[in-house]
């Protein structure tokens, strides 16, 4: 956009032209900003589950799941952080619900996670796969991006097929790191969709 | 005959601050400058404007030790920036 002038005067088409523009400058940056979220959840998905991965098949011990804990402890501290250095950039109503479907998620996986733990009845890696890849889709849908959408479906539903076929808990964990990567992407994606 | 224009938003920075605080639940003084490409003394006055009409809310306050301004479009806004939309509509048609 050009500087802005108070005083310039302005024929209708020019005024809508202005708003039209504007908008669509500070949707983009919203929506933008997003990106770096997905990146850097998805860095943390990959780096975990194959951390934890590595670590039960070499001690055969599943106590290290409880390091999934460490997600939300180095990820809010890193999310705030990235928020800091963005000149503040407010939310919209799409970035606002896209929010609120991944706070959805995260609601969803710990109370799974929870009760798996106390109980051993459900098969933790297929619903959170599943939940990921809808959470996924679900964004892919709000923001009208096609690729985000067939990569959501494809991780929930061939994750949770891969994982029922899968004869370890431990390599189910490999469903995340995929999952952490097709977050990457899907940062990388959105970067580059409002560039 | 064809509606009147509101003067307080018939200004190029005014309509460009409304326009992006019409999107958002509110944004800070920094957002809104980078977004407008606008100086700090002209967006400071065009932004009194608005909040003397009635259109926006202004909120200093601190982030950190640094003093932070934000600002939020008011129901008053919203209804103002509706009806000149639709009067730039009828304009144009």
């Amino acid at each position: 956009m050009e500087k802005t002038n108070e005083n310039k005067e302005m024929t209708a088409q020019e005024s809508l032209s202005l708003i039209n523009e504007v908008l669509n400058k500070s949707r983009k940056s919203i929506l933008r900003n997003n990106g770096k979220h997905f990146i850097l959840w998805g860095v943390l998905l990959t780096v975990l589950s194959l951390g934890i991965y590595e670590l039960w098949h070499i001690t055969g011990n599943p106590i290290w799941n409880l390091l999934w804990f460490a997600m939300p402890i180095i990820g809010i501290p890193l999310v705030k952080l990235i928020s800091r250095k963005d000149d503040a950039i407010p939310q919209n109503v799409i970035s606002k619900q896209i929010s609120k479907v991944w706070l959805a998620y995260c609601v969803f996986v710990t109370s799974i996670f929870v009760i798996s733990i106390f109980t051993g009845l459900i098969e933790l890696s297929l619903v959170i796969v599943l939940l990921l890849g809808f959470a996924e889709c679900i964004s892919g849908i709000m923001l009208k991006n096609w690729p985000i959408i067939i990569s959501g479906f494809i991780l929930g539903v061939g994750g949770a097929f891969a994982a029922a076929l899968m004869p370890t808990a431990a390599e189910q964990l490999l469903l995340f790191t995929i999952g952490g990567v097709i977050l990457v992407v899907t940062g990388l994606i959105i970067k580059f969709q409002y560039k | 005959m064809f509606p009147k224009l509101d003067p307080i938003l018939h200004s190029e920075l005014r309509l460009a601050v409304m326009s992006i605080l019409a999107e958002v639940e509110s944004a800070e003084f920094s957002y809104l400058r980078k977004q407008t490409d606008s100086t700090a003394g002209n967006l400071s006055v065009q932004i009194d404007k608005l909040s003397a009409a009635g259109y926006i809310t202004v909120e200093k306050g601190f982030k950190g030790k640094m003093p932070c301004t934000t600002c939020k479009i008011t129901p008053e806004g919203i209804e103002a920036f509706k009806n000149y939309v639709t009067a730039l509509k009828e304009y144009i048609s």
